[in-house]
């Protein structure tokens, strides 16, 4: 990449890095160095300045809602909340399960009412089951995992509006 | 089958160990973090990290389903215990076995009698490992008497229900084993309901001495030679060495044999260590323990042998042989390593957690360092203080002593207190240069006076 093509190019780049997931992306490339980070602090900050680029560029901040309840630091997940919802995340690591028995109907779905303290799934982990509630009442904006797949804890499984 | 995805279960240095020792056989990684240890250095180079709990020990790494689930999930087909958390629980190896995940360590009995001190006492004895002389039950002072002028004095005698130190008392002489026994009897008596006192001979000296050991679970198993631990304090180690120059070498022929003889006769598989007490004076050992897994200070071992102890801890997991014979595995030179903590020694050592603001590693000849820490990295206050080990091998103790000090001198940690400088002042006091020291030497001698010499 050339000086002449910086700005642009680096539009393009904290504009992919939103969409992407990733918490950090570091490239560093002859005297070029950029650090982009979603961290408070950006923790592998480069020592050294090699160029008068700034080595931290901010992202913009997402919505307040989802950025308190998502994990402070980000972890492998991928799915985005949508904007002022308020995301359920799982207690512990386990495999996610829609549905109460295999071939029942799921907890939730999409666009349903539910009333606070509602049963959203159930995390398994080596056949014992816990049940996930949610606190407050609202609708079911969307479900952020695949059912039957592992999920980190304190990874976002539902984005819920609350009523 | 060697293994293709290894899961790490544990944290800290040794997961990052773990991941490089993979790395290098091209296995895959996935390591298990709590929600404090995400950016942690091992997450960082693995191929995948997963959040398996909050920060507490308890309700991550400590817990043995959330890991084996979470390495079944992630497709690993072994898992590496690492020291401390679960690597001694045999319910780890068992659930391994259940979801076919070679577990890089012993076979879970194995694990289970050798944690169990008088299995593995009667174990020890029955392959003819040397034990502490002791008495059976005692029932009156004449008794005491009796035994302990049979032992040898100075003995202590110990209430058989007892522990915390109780009811234990040191008698010089069989007077002093006859009043020891009335008291400590009635004393265990009020305290456990069971006045039963048994004895055993009292080291006042001893120095703490361990095998390492590598067995492929067939009766075949090669050790790695012996490791000097006698730096301690409160019975944590601070420094290791290896070799123990304290001992002659038809002792350690007979040492290494003992620890072989046990281990193999428990057709014991990966990685161990066999602990003995050393009495100097009398130029004897005592079986103390097993290790059943890789210890913190493994490193001094390799540094002596070439070998990577982890790479071969993956290799026989994953169904190899013993790569070598007990004649290829030549010890030459010596090495010391000391444990880094973050710990205050102001305030009677107590962990100080906390970010590292500055930290620039020594380097040169010699000199190795074990540790996941860098500039700006956090030290989390839910596990243990040790931020690196510092390992200084050279061509005899006295080398390695110096090129120790030399590495301690150019370390610059920031950011938080660390034990560095009661490192040096060890590695550089009289007692330890002339290795005059024993088990409780550093809390006897060094500690009362660390800090208040003129600085």
């Amino acid at each position: 990449m050339t000086d002449h093509d910086l700005p642009e190019n680096l539009r393009y780049l904290i504009e992919e890095f939103n969409r992407s997931g990733l918490r950090e992306l570091h490239i560093r490339k002859g005297d070029f160095e950029v650090l982009l980070s979603h961290a408070d602090t950006a923790i592998r900050a480069p020592r050294r300045q090699a160029s008068a680029v700034p080595s931290k560029v901010e992202a913009p901040t997402p919505a307040r809602k989802v950025a308190e309840a998502a994990p402070a630091k980000g972890g492998s997940f991928t799915r985005n909340a949508p904007e002022g919802t308020i995301v359920i995340s799982a207690p512990n690591l386990g495999t996610f399960y829609r549905s109460p028995k295999p071939g029942t109907p799921p907890f939730v779905e999409v666009g349903q009412q539910i009333a606070a303290g509602a049963e959203m799934c159930l995390i398994e982990v080596m056949k014992l089951f816990t049940t996930v509630k949610c606190e407050v009442a609202g609708t079911v904006e969307a479900v952020l995992v695949e059912d039957g797949s592992m999920v980190e804890a304190g990874q976002p499984l539902f984005a819920v509006r609350e009523a | 089958m060697p293994i293709k995805r290894l899961f790490v279960a544990n944290r800290g240095e040794i997961a990052l160990r773990i991941v490089r020792a993979a790395q290098a056989l091209n296995i895959e990684t996935v390591v298990a973090v709590s929600d404090a240890d995400r950016d942690s250095a091992a997450a960082a180079l693995a191929d995948r990290a997963i959040v398996i709990g909050p920060a507490a020990a308890a309700k991550s790494y400590l817990d043995p389903r959330l890991i084996v689930h979470a390495a079944r999930e992630s497709g690993c087909d072994g898992l590496h215990p690492g020291y401390g958390f679960l690597s001694e629980r045999a319910i780890l190896p068992r659930l391994c076995e259940q979801h076919g995940i070679a577990f890089v360590g012993p076979r879970p009995d194995v694990i289970d009698s050798l944690g169990d001190k008088l299995q593995a006492r009667a174990l020890a004895g029955a392959a003819g490992v040397p034990l502490v002389p002791g008495s059976e039950n005692i029932a009156s002072p004449a008794d005491a008497r009796r035994e302990g002028d049979r032992i040898g004095y100075p003995v202590l005698l110990k209430a058989a229900a007892g522990g915390g130190g109780r009811g234990m008392v040191i008698a010089n002489n069989g007077d002093e084993a006859e009043a020891g026994f009335q008291r400590a009897s009635s004393e265990a008596q009020a305290a456990f309901g069971d006045g039963t006192m048994f004895m055993e001979r009292f080291v006042p000296e001893a120095r703490h001495v361990e095998v390492q050991l590598m067995g492929d679970g067939k009766g075949k198993v090669l050790h790695f030679g012996e490791r000097d631990c006698s730096v301690q304090r409160r019975y944590q180690k601070l420094i290791e060495e290896a070799p123990c120059a304290a001992m002659s070498d038809e002792l350690r022929a007979r040492l290494h044999q003992s620890a072989v003889d046990l281990a193999a006769s428990v057709n014991y598989r990966n990685a161990g260590t066999a602990e003995f007490l050393f009495d100097v004076r009398r130029q004897e050992f005592y079986f103390i323990e097993v290790n059943a897994r890789i210890q913190v200070e493994h490193p001094v071992s390799e540094m002596i042998s070439g070998f990577d102890l982890v790479q071969e801890q993956l290799r026989i997991a994953g169904g190899a042989d013993l790569s070598v014979g007990q004649d290829d595995i030549v010890l030459s030179g010596h090495a010391i390593e000391c444990r880094i903590n973050a710990e205050d020694a102001e305030r009677d050592f107590a962990p100080s957690p906390g970010r590292i603001t500055r930290w620039d590693a020594p380097s040169g000849e010699g000199i190795r360092l074990d540790s996941h820490m860098t500039e700006g990295a956090m030290i989390p206050p839910f596990y243990d203080s040790m931020v690196g080990k510092l390992i200084a091998h050279g061509k005899d103790r006295a080398e390695a002593i110096d090129r120790l000090v030399g590495a301690i001198d150019d370390f610059v940690i920031e950011g938080v207190p660390t034990t560095l400088g009661l490192q040096r002042a060890i590695a550089t006091h009289p007692d330890f240069v002339a290795n005059n020291i024993h088990t409780r030497w550093l809390e006897q001698v060094l500690l009362p006076r660390f800090g208040k010499d003129a600085a």
